[in-house]
């Protein structure tokens, strides 16, 4: 005998919160992780135990808006939608377009990708730099939730079973003096999974660094940044010296732990990262001031 | 019951909200043009166009598509374009065993559409996630290439 699968899709967020408070369900946005997850023999449909909600209709989840200094960015929104739209920042748009190919990133979230927590995903690193805050909603209210506290490891995130995630905030991305790149080495261009992800920021006033940022993604259960760190050059002057870039990277070189799988080597991974790092504390201090 | 349109026809079905929409349309429509590769979104082989854009359907749970317009190979095949992209397609060698061929034909009239000029670069991107095992690709962005110029005009969007 079949059994009945549950299955929801409301016109509305407010109604798609309700059923989320009546029992926990599925949520589905896109798919493109769930599917594949999920996947069962050729013919049988993918094998989820929980009734499923799906939200990637939802117009609620698809605005992307301006607010003083930060940038909403709803949850539901595609990649292809966010590569269209002009608010998006340039930094987040090349991230996205190292992404897959197009028929997935004309289906894939930066919400699902968020909540995916997958130590590969694309625009995590960037969202780190960014101090991206997650609005996550429930029929009790909205709580604000730095990116970093929300994902807590390898496909672990602390959103409770009511809650969807409505809209990324990346506070401040109008900042002057501002410089953020994100570069990702994988395979070959379309659909590699990254072996690593970087992402650096830093704001200058003057010569003088007023704030530094740096994320690395696929070296580790989650991305890994360290205020630690990025503190040591705050109030130095740019060029950053080679002493300087030592330091920060040696530090890094202590904390970096990658691993073995099918895709790369350990100390492949780490060499790539802390090139990375020393790349852009070289380069794009340089380029800051002139 | 689901309802959407495929290939401009109102249909419904009693499948499962989570059944593929490969499948719906492979084994409940027998549209067999659409072809599954990996059923992991890595290959393009079942790629579709859902309400105009390029999709995976092995990846598309069909209770997710209520009341979209789902075309298919088999939606586009008597159009101008279609015939063009036909004719480069042959006269470029595109072809050798076919499997890919579906897939690379619609992300061709997709790609088109959007970008009636591209450059070499931009067709290896429009292609990117159709993967062909026979022909090493250079035959199929050469056909592409040459269904742009021959069909100038044609592929904007109506
Ligand atoms: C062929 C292929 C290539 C890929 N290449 C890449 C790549 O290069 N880089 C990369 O980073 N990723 C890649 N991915 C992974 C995937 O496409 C992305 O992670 C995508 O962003 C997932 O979004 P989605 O909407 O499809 O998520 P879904 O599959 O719908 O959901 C993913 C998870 O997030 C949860 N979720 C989704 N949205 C919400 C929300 N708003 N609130 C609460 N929970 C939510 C779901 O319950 C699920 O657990 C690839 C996938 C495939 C199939
Ligand atoms: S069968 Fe869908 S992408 Fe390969
Ligand atoms: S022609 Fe054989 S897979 Fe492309």
């Amino acid at each position: 005998m079949e059994e009945t699968i549950i299955a929801y899709r409301f016109d509305r967020l407010e109604e798609t919160l309700s059923q989320l408070n009546k029992a926990n369900c599925a949520i589905v946005a896109g798919g493109t992780d769930v599917m594949v997850m999920h996947k069962s023999r050729r013919g049988v449909p993918p094998k989820i135990t929980k009734p499923i909600i799906f939200i990637d209709h939802l117009l609620e989840l698809k605005q992307v808006n301006q607010n003083g200094n930060d940038l909403h960015i709803g949850a539901c929104c595609t990649y292809s939608e966010l590569l269209r739209d002009p608010l998006i920042p340039m930094p987040l748009k090349k991230a996205i377009k190292t992404i897959a190919a197009p028929a997935i990133r004309n289906r894939g979230t930066l919400g699902g990708n968020i909540c995916n927590a997958s130590p590969a995903g694309d625009t995590l690193p960037l969202l780190y730099v960014y101090n991206a805050k997650l609005l996550l909603r429930s029929v009790n209210g909205d709580r604000i939730v730095p990116i970093c506290e929300f994902i807590q490891g390898v496909r672990r995130v602390q959103r409770e079973p009511n809650e969807i995630l409505t809209e990324i905030i990346l506070p401040s991305v109008l900042e002057e003096g501002a410089h953020v790149v994100f570069e990702k080495v994988g395979n070959r261009n379309a659909d590699a999974i990254a072996k690593v992800g970087f992402a650096g920021y830093i704001r200058t006033k003057g010569a003088v660094i007023e704030d530094v940022r740096f994320a690395f993604g696929a070296v580790g259960p989650t991305m890994i940044r360290s205020n630690e760190i990025e503190k040591k050059l705050l109030g130095k002057t740019i060029p950053v010296t080679d002493m300087d870039i030592a330091k920060v990277v040696a530090a890094f070189d202590k904390i970096i732990k990658p691993i073995d799988d099918q895709r790369s080597t350990a100390i492949y991974r780490k060499t790539v990262a802390l090139n990375l790092l020393r790349y852009f504390l070289t380069n794009s201090t340089h380029i800051q001031h002139i | 019951m689901i309802k959407f349109n495929l290939n401009g026809r109102k249909i419904e079905t009693d499948a499962p909200p989570t059944a593929r929409l490969l499948d719906v349309i492979r084994e409940d429509f027998t549209l067999i043009g659409t072809k599954e590769g990996c059923g992991e979104g890595e290959c393009g082989a079942c790629s579709v166009f859902v309400n105009n854009l390029l999709q995976n359907s092995c990846l598309i749970p069909i209770g997710s598509i209520d009341g979209a317009e789902v075309v298919t190979i088999e939606g586009i095949m008597e159009s101008d374009q279609f015939k063009i992209l036909d004719e480069s397609y042959s006269e470029a060698g595109g072809v050798q065993c076919g499997y890919c061929i579906p897939g690379m034909v619609m992300a061709s009239a997709a790609l088109l559409s959007q970008n009636p000029h591209p450059s070499e670069d931009e067709i290896r991107e429009g292609i990117s996630g159709n993967l062909c095992r026979c022909t090493g690709y250079n035959m199929i962005v050469e056909a592409i290439n040459m269904a742009a110029k021959k069909g100038d005009g044609l592929w904007k969007k109506q």
